[in-house]
């Protein structure tokens, strides 16, 4: 692995830093766009890849992928395929209107894009109530709207599992970047040990918290976590807000996962949990 | 010399933000963005395929004025040609930029706005850095004041500015080219020539290429390089941002 590389906007991306996998064609993430370069001879022109965002390269060898990671507490723009957790502003006929980041136009979601909904049996949301979607569509051209779904709409279920409302637990906020980690830190979790992208936070709170009945929690890219402790029976209240100041600290902080492990064992035991 | 000082992303609720502060002529400037936001009034606005850009300057002492738009225009039409306002998720949204100033002599109404002007952009610059806003390069700017000897001085204090017969703001492009070129005075072309080669080897700190090709060094010796440092400032952060990625590597 080479150094990290760290491009402004305008900077050009070395050729060395591209991955060299020729066997698919190279995928550009985001923050980073394709110029054609005007050479001296009048037909052959060649292109150089240039940054849009400050950030970091990184590379995927076997998805031959290149992208830049920009700041973490970066606003969330909507791409087709992310799970988000959204809040219910109005629903009309067809549709509830979604609230998937402050100030931006409302997102879709169908009133029957739920699993098992139909007519008779979908379900009834109330304004301020919390659904966990994923992105079914951005639109094409400017200012297009954003719809979500709960199902998919191949097989009819809520695919990937726990689509859908989300009724008790509370919200917590944290940046995009620690949303985007801990998805994946609680995607892979089984086969990789403990510590994913340098996140010890969540296993850690799953061992401590076991006794108590374990918590339930659902990531949105939207940088909005989701945590449901009711089977902690009296001190559920106390477990939410413990697991929330954990997530929300270790994002603030920027906790290494020695760290990580100090904060839960602290935190816990000022919450008298432990 | 003691060079500004600048930190990014201190406020939480913004989705990027940034300040700094000029030691020697001693201004300080919290800027915050919001993009892509939705701008409900502007709904079909002039550019339809582009983000809307808004400025807005907010002195700490008193309410904007004349001054302040002013100095907003400028800020604007610069901001504008560099960020991307094609890119996806940003058509038909705004980009908000909000600066304040929160330190420094507070500009009179019908004082000059160049004194502040390279500041503001500065900021606007590391806070649209943060906010992760496309752009297609970063810049860099200076202020430069031409004394009544005809002396050029590099950031002159708000005294020194009165007392000045001409002051200079220009702006740089990363790849070199000149952005935005703010005089007021009295001042020859000769004058301003130099100004512009002093200015660049401020804010790039590098070779200026010569008319006839050749490669004069710039005297960036001991001048703040603008550029260095706005580079410098994000690498920092981006370095804590991602230490779990880059010490694991």
């Amino acid at each position: 692995m080479s150094a990290p590389l760290i491009l402004l906007p305008g900077d050009e991306v070395p050729s060395d830093h591209l991955p060299s996998n020729n066997s698919n064609p190279l995928k550009l993430g985001p923050g980073l766009r394709l110029l054609s370069q005007p050479s001296s001879k009048p037909d052959a022109t060649s292109h150089v890849l240039t940054a849009t965002q400050a950030g970091l390269v990184t590379t995927d060898a076997k998805r031959n992928t290149v992208s830049i990671l920009s700041f973490p507490n970066r606003r969330y723009i909507p791409t087709v395929n992310d799970l988000v957790i959204a809040q219910i502003h109005h629903s009309s006929i067809d549709y509830f209107h979604c609230m998937v980041t402050p100030h931006t136009a409302h997102a879709l979601l169908g009133q029957l894009s739920f699993e098992g909904a139909t007519k008779k049996t979908r379900p009834m949301l109330k304004q301020g109530e919390l659904v966990y979607a994923r992105v079914l569509s951005v639109g094409v051209g400017a200012g297009a709207e954003v719809e979500l779904t709960c199902v998919n709409p191949a097989t009819g279920k809520s695919e990937p599992g726990g689509l859908g409302p989300l009724v008790g637990g509370m919200v917590f906020e944290v940046s995009t970047g620690m949303a985007a980690r801990l998805i994946r830190a609680s995607s892979s979790s089984a086969e990789q040990g403990d510590v994913i992208d340098g996140l010890a936070v969540l296993s850690e709170l799953g061992k401590k918290l076991e006794s108590l009945g374990g918590f339930e929690i659902a990531v949105g890219r939207n940088g909005k976590v989701w945590v449901d402790c009711s089977n902690a029976g009296d001190s559920a209240i106390k477990a939410t807000i413990a697991i929330g100041r954990c997530l929300q600290t270790t994002d603030d902080k920027r906790l290494n996962p020695v760290d990580q492990k100090k904060l839960v064992t602290r935190i816990l035991r000022e919450m008298k949990l432990a | 010399m003691v060079g500004p000082t600048a930190s990014l992303s201190i406020l939480s609720r913004a989705d990027g933000s940034a300040s700094l502060k000029c030691p020697t002529t001693g201004y300080n400037v919290l800027g915050s963005v919001n993009a892509p936001i939705e701008l409900p009034a502007r709904r079909d606005a002039l550019k339809p395929e582009e983000a809307t850009v808004e400025v807005f300057v907010k002195p700490g002492n008193t309410t904007a004025g004349v001054g302040e738009r002013y100095v907003e225009g400028i800020l604007r039409s610069v901001l504008q040609k560099v960020i991307l306002g094609r890119e996806r998720g940003f058509p038909r949204r705004g980009v908000v930029i909000t600066l304040a100033i929160i330190g420094g002599d507070a500009v009179e109404r019908g004082d000059s706005y160049l004194n502040i002007l390279p500041t503001l952009l500065q900021v606007s610059l590391l806070a649209l850095l943060s906010a992760a806003v496309p752009m297609s390069m970063t810049f860099s700017t200076a202020l430069l004041g031409v004394t009544k000897s005809g002396d050029i001085i590099c950031n002159p204090s708000a005294a020194e500015a009165k007392a000045a017969s001409s002051l200079h703001v220009l702006a740089f492009s990363s790849k070199g080219h000149l952005l935005l070129d703010e005089s007021q005075g009295r001042f020859e072309f000769e004058q301003w020539e130099s100004v512009r080669e002093r200015a660049f080897s401020i804010c790039r700190g590098m070779a200026t290429p010569g008319a006839d090709g050749d490669v004069t060094m710039g005297d960036g010796g001991d001048e703040a390089r603008i550029n260095g440092f706005i580079c410098e400032t994000v690498e920092d952060h981006l370095h804590r941002d991602y230490s779990w990625k880059i010490d694991s590597a």
